[in-house]
């Protein structure tokens, strides 16, 4: 259960790495690594072609991983092996037109099958009924963004809807690090928790041990993706990379 | 559902603009109903724009093919293109709306023009995202931009071309979405846009119904337009909808198969800016690079209303490919004495095969540009 492991977790640190990037195997090992270095769960993205919510990093993240042969078949093959591989619980991230593109029902399925945890989908419908009916069936847990720009109407229908936590997008953007983490965010994450049980962590835009220690004054959890990200693109020896920065952040 | 043309359509948005497009929504709602608004794009339209535009009797071309062979003539809009009817209608909106920021992708430079002119019109911030392969072939287009005031920002992820400019105003507007207003130059993307570039583009297929029943006292047989995303067809298609007369949309066969831009054709339903559409993708879902020759049709997507028409039938949609569609260029230039822009000349080249089998129908072809952009890329070609 992903909500209990974080709310059991004291310092909740969910790292989002790239499925693919620099390759597959890779993935496994970078996965194994953050498990041992105390993920509260690993969020594994996708490679999509358009991703419309990311920023330079994630965009060539993906650019990279897709060039260097990434496919859902792969992925799945290797999938089983990683989860069993780990206590951590595995979230995917992937934007709808691939789920859709198999099957909405069956790329849950087998996600959940696979050993799976929770699915985020940045770009889900308005109204994402279906998916949401097919995720509580499956028991696959959908989690659901909330941004800053989201009325406390609209709130309260994502909450209803939403599983394992709530992702709480810091930013009116795109993913991406960034110097500063806003003035809002702590009032916006008292209010999405005023309002549910579940826990909330922050994403986008984090980047510095600093913004952790901050967010977890006030927030269950964070989400650091193109901090890491980076490192594992600069590195000649992307699991060392990423070790090492993530034990900045763990510490 | 709302926003849905059967099962095309909708909104798939970063949750972070969910706000912005339902206070759009209820913005042009407002417009739509407020005699104001309307008095004041029509007067843009006539005294600005330089509405209506001719349908021209194409003699010529007529006696070459054995059609009746009548142009709608967009390339005479200010601007050179039917792109500027959105976006004047568009401005007046995001005036209303109190935004002073504009953003733009653009494909062909048309649309960037056509916003770059309502932004030098009306004192607003003009940022034109442009793919960097476009902006080499079409530079003209992009010295126009810069001249009006715009910032054109290159783009250079995925192809650099279409698609990619838009992820990237996509993601300019996710950032600045308070002050910001996204200018989308078809009929593409998240509701309400393709309802919305619709409206204002059904001022061609107004006009065009009108001047064909003054000329003839009687609708035309068929009504012949290029599909980009498809804002000038759904324009000039949407006041002939209800009547029996037969509707074709072209799609760009680039080099063929595999080496085009033709989403109905090939794709298959998908999720790309905002909407469910025939979307080119593989069987993960990634979304295909395109080719045409003409930028404004090189795009993976296709509007969810034209989605919706060849899943119906209502529209049929055909294919010509970059030589053809070079080829009409000329043709059209030595027998009119009218350079097409290269996204209408696949409209004219779909005339030959059309003839073959219709001797004598009328026909409407929507002239939906001039060609100047592209006398580059004509002369660079083995025409
Ligand atoms: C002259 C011209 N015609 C057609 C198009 C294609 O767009 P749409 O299908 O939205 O009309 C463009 C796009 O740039 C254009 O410039």
């Amino acid at each position: 259960m992903i909500s209990e492991t974080i709310k059991n977790t004291p310092r909740a640190i969910i790292p989002y790495i790239t499925a693919g990037l620099p390759s597959l195997d890779k993935t496994g090992e970078i996965i194994k690594i953050l498990s041992r270095s105390g993920a509260a769960a690993i969020e594994i993205g996708l490679p999509f072609s358009d991703p419309m919510a990311d920023g330079p990093v994630i965009q060539k993240a993906s650019k990279m991983a897709i060039d260097a042969g990434f496919s859902l078949d792969g992925f799945f093959c290797h999938l089983n092996g990683w989860c069993t591989s780990t206590h951590t619980p595995i979230i995917v991230m992937s934007y709808i037109n691939p789920v859709m593109r198999r099957g909405i029902y069956e790329t849950m399925d087998r996600l959940k099958a696979c050993g799976v945890s929770g699915l985020i989908v940045p770009d889900l419908p308005t109204d994402p009924m279906d998916i949401f009916d097919i995720s509580s069936t499956i028991g696959l847990d959908l989690i659901r963004l909330v941004a800053p720009t989201t009325k406390t109407d609209r709130i309260r229908q994502i909450l209803d809807q939403c599983m394992g936590f709530v992702y709480a997008v810091s930013v009116k953007g795109v993913t991406g690090a960034r110097e500063d983490i806003p003035d809002g965010l702590k009032q916006q994450v008292k209010s999405i928790k005023s309002m549910t049980d579940l826990p909330v962590c922050v994403g986008f835009g984090v980047s510095k041990k600093e913004h952790v220690d901050d967010i977890l004054t006030f927030a269950d959890g964070v989400i650091v993706g193109s901090y890491l990200i980076e490192n594992i693109i600069g590195s000649p020896n992307p699991t060392g990379a990423v070790r090492k920065a993530f034990s900045r952040l763990i510490e | 559902m709302k926003g849905y043309f059967g099962e095309f359509g909708g909104q798939y948005v970063p949750e972070t603009l969910l706000p912005a497009l339902e206070e759009l929504e209820v913005a042009f709602a407002e417009a739509c109903l407020n005699k104001r608004f309307q008095e004041e794009f029509n007067a843009c339209m006539r005294d600005y724009v330089g509405r209506p535009t001719p349908l021209t009797h194409a003699r010529r071309l007529s006696g070459h093919t054995g059609l009746d062979i009548w142009l709608k003539r967009e390339d005479l809009n200010h601007t050179g293109a039917h792109k500027i009817n959105n976006a004047i209608g568009q401005i007046l909106l995001a005036r209303r709306m109190g935004k002073r920021r504009i953003i733009a992708e653009t494909g062909a430079g048309q649309h960037g023009v056509a916003t770059a002119t309502a932004c030098a019109l009306f004192g607003l911030e003009c940022i034109v995202y442009m793919g960097s392969e476009d902006i080499k072939r079409q530079y003209i287009n992009v010295e126009r931009m810069r001249l009006l005031g715009a910032d054109v920002i290159p783009v250079t992820t995925g192809s650099s071309t279409l698609k990619d400019a838009t992820s990237e105003a996509i993601r300019d507007w996710v950032a600045n979405v308070d002050n910001t207003y996204y200018l989308l130059g078809s009929a593409v993307g998240p509701h309400p846009y393709p309802t919305m570039v619709r409206h204002f583009q059904s001022i061609i297929g107004a006009e065009a119904r009108q001047q064909i029943l003054e000329a003839k006292n009687r609708l035309p047989d068929a009504i012949i337009a290029c599909v980009g995303g498809g804002s000038n067809a759904i324009g000039i298609f949407s006041a002939f909808l209800e009547d029996p007369v037969e509707l074709i949309g072209v799609e760009a066969y680039g080099r063929g198969n595999n080496k085009n831009a033709a989403s109905i054709a090939f794709g298959l339903p998908g999720v790309l800016h905002g909407a469910r559409s025939y979307l080119l993708q593989d069987k993960d879902g990634q979304i295909l690079s395109t080719h045409s020759i003409a930028p404004g049709l090189d795009y993976p997507g296709v509007g969810p209303e034209h989605s919706w028409l060849a899943y119906t039938g209502r529209v049929s949609y055909k294919l010509v490919d970059d030589t053809d569609a070079l080829a009409a260029f000329s043709l059209l230039t030595r027998l009119e004495g009218i350079m097409p822009a290269l996204e209408s000349s696949h409209a004219i080249a779909y005339l030959d095969k059309y003839g073959q089998a219709h001797k004598g129908r009328t026909v409407i072809v929507n002239l939906s540009g001039r060609g100047d952009k592209d006398l580059h890329t004509v002369l660079g070609s083995d025409l």
